[in-house]
């Protein structure tokens, strides 16, 4: 700030997302009266300056410039209302100074970053989320996005070194108090500007790889040259506000010419640019933003409460939460607190009372030394949950500003906390927001997700969503923008490529079921005619048959969402003769595993038929179980089990079932396939084979009907298909084996000696004293 | 060296105190015997301006006790809160030594702990003879605190019955003590505060009310967060005690006290310490107060049975004691860890060997 008088710059260097820099930055403005302010930021999003005095953007919002071809390279830069660039921009824009923005442009920077993503290309090129410059630290270190997250050391933050110089346990706890805490001092910017100087002088070098020192020199380099430009321009008092790390860098000139070298022929791709809505957890470290701050929620405090009720209000507010939360806190509790917190200042030497204060006062007067509660706090109040909001005339793919649209006049509010609904499809509003759900979900934007627990499970009109709008879901809505402009037609368009590119039956089906869900009828012929080309041509039985259960469901249930079934039973039209038809083939050479899979397959679908109750379907159905029961033209498993339906459908009689039984299960075959076979036939449940009396009669029949040596021979088998059963099944139908044989005279002549037990009667009758 | 067994904080640090009191500037509470700062720097140890050494009573985060201080310099009570062993008296005995200059206005909570014993009784041979007067009242430590503007300490807060725990309220709240008796009262002075104690895994023997509870600031104590800290801890408690104690042989090597120590934090958190292992957990609270008893007990194996150097099997027997509290459940988890864990490390095998011995 105190620059030589002949140089027009004054360099302010500011810790992003600041409230302390921000109030002694507008106080600097104010006395200096700049005529052109340039701010570290990228140039590329000029243009949307304009939009910072219209009343619809509210911060925290975010300056993106993305790739308009490839919305994966983009870049935020977020901004608070506490945040010194907004302030110093709004200053700059309400007197109708020049504002520039100053950082090498992000034109550049994706295309410097191309070739690190392509080498390993597994990974999606990362979306960085930018201070209005810098990830990494809150000094303005840039650093690439990759490590950014990760880097905290010696020589990661410089703020953390002039911390523990000073006895504090970080540089956020220091810098909180010294500059974000305390009272409004011009003397600021000289101080850090001197720090930084020192720090960049007498730091080790820092360990980061040569791209990001190029690209750190890059910056500089290309800040330095729009510092000449303006001061070219005419300018006399020229404001630069750019992070704290830089202003050593900037407050010496080397040669333009060193300069303009490097920044000669840099790549450059296409970028545009615009306003998204931003959340205090974004912009707080735990999100994994490099530049972000600890306690968003508190600085936005620090922002808005004068020094005096500082402690006060953030108390009282506290005190709400907990009780919302059904936790007892009582004014006297907060008076309590405000005491201590104020007894633990003064023992630390401090002014006033910080968060680190207030948080221990609170713990231990309202939460009796829980952490648990304290837990709320930091996440409601300390980081906050506040969402931003953009104007409608700010620049947006047409997709957004439908979806924006469509959550206004479906009253689904775009929130950045978690939420759970409840839609009753059979109200019209909310089968509208199903549908919007489920079109975003075919678009990859992951806004809701659907829960299949709870009621969902009983009826088949209700939806349980879980709603969150992460601020970065604009980039997956900039990346379905090249689908169409509104959310129906881009979900259209996005389904009719899938079915175009997808590669398997099942994932056709539930493309189908997608499309149905999300009400998409355009998509449904396109969608349904690949499934049923796909049909066609697989070979793979289990594929087709896994289909159908799904769509039986729409087919069946499909009403209360009006969607249309004809179409789906055109689809069943096609599929399940096919599958009819290839089922004997398939099954004729199956191992023991595919065998069960199959038999789960084939249960899916008989029963799914059942529930459709067509009788042109059943009739083929039927015809290939027919195929499948006879011996010895498939595995045992399912031989048994072909039966067993055809026997519950009433479809064969008893005498021949029980002939087939016999059959099967007679002692001239392999005792594997047959105990297969059994257990096909008896297919789990136990229950049935209880109260079936026809069943039960006909395996009665067939165990009485074995002699003494077959019996013992087909007790293994016997054993193996019973051991399915539950212990409790097991033991009922013991007992109903002995009621039925209580029941029958005991006709087996009795091996004792008559003679002998009769000696005892007398005795007998005397102990239990009765008259012989 | 003083005949007596254990002295009070005050005593046995009297010189720091003294030099604390000579270097503190520092604005006092009206009677505290020093300043917030100097008590905290008591509490946590450091160097004075002029070059002399206090020692650290609590190893541990120093903003609990900035907390704990702070409490009772804005007159709240201060309820000190932890699992057994976790230094809860033992930093109420330092806080009172530090403010009042005297720790031992103390009154034991237990489940006999009666109304006279918090507030006045009678000396009943006056109370016959003159009737009720002010030399016929006993006066409780409580009742004297107030009275002299001193620190008074309730031990175990939540043994004593929960109707009796109530009378504290109006002395917490009105910081006055009526006897109707007399028709005075004890009105407190500057100075006078109460700190209690409580563990809270005995959580629901009397849990108090949440009248009391609101007067009460709680700091929990942990227990030791890192390996190191324990460590450190028990070699410095065990080398004071065995000087208070006049244990014979030579201080503890550090190897041993790092493996007592790794078995009870391994044990009381159910995995070792790479988190590699589960590990069942002993009903015991395995505190590191029983960490420095274990050692101090296998220093007076050593010292007056052995060479007076701390060897394995010294430790074994008293370790064995304080892991297994239930003999059934207790054993199998000790047998266990001993099978899964110390078996495998191959350092530890005389310690091993000599646990097995004992089985």
């Amino acid at each position: 700030m105190a620059d030589s008088p002949a140089t027009p710059f004054h360099l302010f260097g500011i810790r992003h997302h600041g409230p302390g820099c921000a109030r002694s930055l507008i106080r600097a403005l104010e006395e200096l009266q700049p005529d052109c302010l340039l701010v570290e930021g990228p140039p590329d999003g000029e243009e949307m300056l304009a939009f910072m005095q219209a009343d619809g953007l509210v911060p925290p919002v975010a300056l993106l410039v993305y790739n308009p071809d490839d919305a994966r390279e983009a870049a935020f830069y977020p901004f608070a209302a506490f945040s010194p660039e907004w302030n110093a921009l709004r200053f700059a824009l309400e007197r109708q100074i020049p504002a520039r923005f100053i950082d090498l442009p992000a034109a550049h920077r994706f295309a410097l970053n191309r070739p690190a993503t392509d080498e390993d290309d597994g990974q999606v090129p990362g979306v960085a989320v930018e201070a209005p410059a810098p990830p990494e630290d809150k000094a303005g270190v840039e650093n690439c996005p990759e490590v950014a997250v990760n880097t905290s050391g010696p020589s990661g933050a410089p703020l953390d070194w002039l911390g523990r110089a000073a006895g504090y346990d970080d540089g956020e706890a220091w810098w909180n108090h010294l500059v974000e805490e305390r009272g409004d001092s011009l003397e600021l910017f000289a101080a850090i500007r001197e720090a930084m100087s020192c720090i960049r002088n007498e730091a080790p070098p820092r360990t980061s790889p040569a791209s990001v020192e190029r690209r750190e020199a890059l910056r500089e380099a290309h800040m330095r040259k729009c510092l000449r430009q303006a001061r070219k321009e005419g300018f006399q008092r020229i404001a630069v506000v750019c992070g704290a790390w830089h202003v050593p860098a900037l407050s010496e000139m080397p040669p333009a010419k060193a300069d303009n070298d490097l920044l000669k022929g840099l790549p450059k791709i296409k970028v545009a640019s615009t306003w998204v809505p931003w959340s205090y957890h974004n912009l707080s470290f735990t999100s994994g933003y490099g530049a972000g701050v600890a306690s968003p929620g508190w600085y936005e405090h620090l922002w808005q409460s004068t020094r005096e009720d500082r402690a006060v209000g953030w108390l009282t507010r506290a005190a709400r939460l907990f009780r919302e939360s059904g936790l007892d806190c009582s004014s006297a509790h907060i008076i309590e607190t405000v005491r201590l917190a104020d007894a633990l200042a003064a023992l630390r030497n401090r002014p006033q009372p910080g968060l680190d204060e207030l948080d221990e006062a609170l713990r231990t007067v309202v939460c009796m030394g829980d952490e648990v509660p304290m837990q709320l706090i930091r996440r409601k109040m300390t980081v906050g949950d506040r969402l931003g909001h953009t104007p409608e005339t700010a620049p947006a793919v047409p997709l957004q500003r439908d979806l924006q649209q469509q959550q206004k006049s479906l009253r689904l509010k775009a929130e950045a906390t978690q939420k759970t609904i409840d839609l009753d499809l059979r109200q019209e509003n909310d089968l509208a927001r199903s549908h919007l759900l489920h079109r975003l979900r075919l678009l990859d934007i992951d806004w809701g997700s659907l829960s299949r627990t709870g009621r969902n499970a009983k009826g088949s009109f209700h939806e349980l969503w879980t709603i969150q709008w992460e601020p970065e879901l604009v980039i997956s809505v900039i990346n379905a923008s090249r689908w169409g402009n509104s959310v129906r037609q881009a979900a259209i368009a996005r389904a009719t490529d899938r079915a175009r590119t997808a590669g398997s039956l099942p994932e056709l089906s539930e493309l189908v079921n997608q499309v149905l869900l999300a009400d998409l009828n355009e998509a449904v012929a396109p969608v349904s005619q690949a499934l049923e080309n796909h049909a066609a041509i697989t070979s793979d039985i289990l594929q087709l048959m896994a289909a159908v259960p799904s769509l039986a469901n729409i087919a069946r249930y499909g009403n209360v969402r009006q969607t249309d079934a004809g179409m789906v039973e055109h689809l069943l039209d096609s599929l399940v003769p096919r599958a009819a038809i290839g089922l004997p083939g398939a099954c004729s050479t199956l191992d023991d595993e595919a065998a069960q899979a199959m038999r789960t397959h084939i249960i899916a679908l008989h029963q799914a038929l059942g529930l459709l109750a067509r009788q042109n379907l059943q009739e083929e159905w039927q015809q290939s179980l027919y195929r499948l029961s006879e011996l010895g033209s498939c595995h045992g498993l399912i031989c048994g089990l072909a039966n067993r339906l055809l026997f519950d459908e009433q479809l064969t009689s008893l005498e021949q079932t029980s002939l087939r039984m016999s059959q099967a299960l007679s002692i001239g075959n392999d005792p594997g396939p047959a105990a297969a076979w059994l257990e096909g036939f008896l297919n789990q449940s136990g229950m049935v084979l209880l109260h079936d009396p026809q069943l039960w009669t006909m395996v009665d029949g067939w165990l009485g009907s074995l002699g003494e040596d077959d019996f013992i021979r087909e007790l293994p088998l016997l054993r193996r298909a019973f051991a399915a059963f539950s212990t409790h099944e097991r033991r009922q139908l013991g007992e109903r084996v002995n009621r039925s044989t209580v029941a029958s005279p005991l006709t087996s002549p009795s091996d004792w000696d008559t003679a002998r037990a009769e000696q005892v009667l007398p005795l007998l009758h005397q102990l239990l004293g009765i008259q012989a | 060296m003083s005949q007596v067994l254990r002295q009070h904080a005050e005593q046995q640090f009297a010189e720091e105190l003294e030099e604390l009191k000579k270097a503190d500037n520092r604005e006092r509470p009206e009677n505290w015997a020093l300043s917030p700062w100097a008590v905290a720097e008591y509490l946590m140890g450091g160097t004075l301006a002029n070059g002399f050494q206090v020692s650290a009573k609590y190893i541990g985060n120093r903003r609990l006790m900035e907390t704990a201080i702070a409490t009772l310099a804005t007159d709240r009570a201060l309820l000190l809160f932890g699992v057994p062993g976790t230094a809860k008296s033992w930093v109420s005995e330092h806080l009172a030594a530090a403010v009042s200059g005297d720790s031992t206005l103390l009154i034991q909570g237990t489940a006999g702990t009666s109304e006279e014993q918090l507030r006045y009784g009678w000396n009943y041979a006056e109370l016959l003879a003159k009737g009720p007067s002010k030399t016929a009242l006993v006066a409780s430590p409580l009742m004297r605190a107030m009275e002299q503007g001193k620190t008074a300490r309730i031990e175990e807060l939540t043994r004593i019955p929960a109707d009796v725990q109530d009378t504290l309220i109006t002395i917490l709240s009105e910081k006055s003590l009526p006897v109707p008796e007399l028709g005075i009262e004890a009105q407190a002075i500057h100075g006078f505060n109460v700190i209690a104690t409580a563990n809270n895994r005995d959580k629901g023997i009397n849990e108090l009310s949440s009248a009391l509870k609101r007067r009460f600031n709680t700091v929990i104590l942990p227990v030791p967060a890192s390996d190191d800290e324990e460590v450190s801890i028990v070699s410095k408690r065990v080398a004071e005690l065995g000087r208070a104690l006049q244990l014979p042989g030579e201080p503890p090597t550090l190897k041993e006290v790092r493996r007592v120590v790794q078995i009870f934090r391994e044990l009381r958190n159910g995995q070792t310490e790479d988190g590699r292992t589960k590990l069942k957990s002993s009903s015991a609270t395995l505190s590191t107060a029983e960490a420095i008893s274990v050692i101090n007990s296998g220093m007076a194996l050593a010292g007056h049975f052995g060479d007076g150097v701390l060897r394995a099997g010294d430790i074994a027997s008293s370790l064995v004691g304080a892991i297994v509290k239930d003999p059934v459940q207790d054993a199998v988890v000790w047998r266990e860890y001993q099978e899964t864990v110390m078996k495998e490390r191959s350092d530890w095998k005389d310690l091993y060997r000599a646990c097995r011995e004992l089985d």
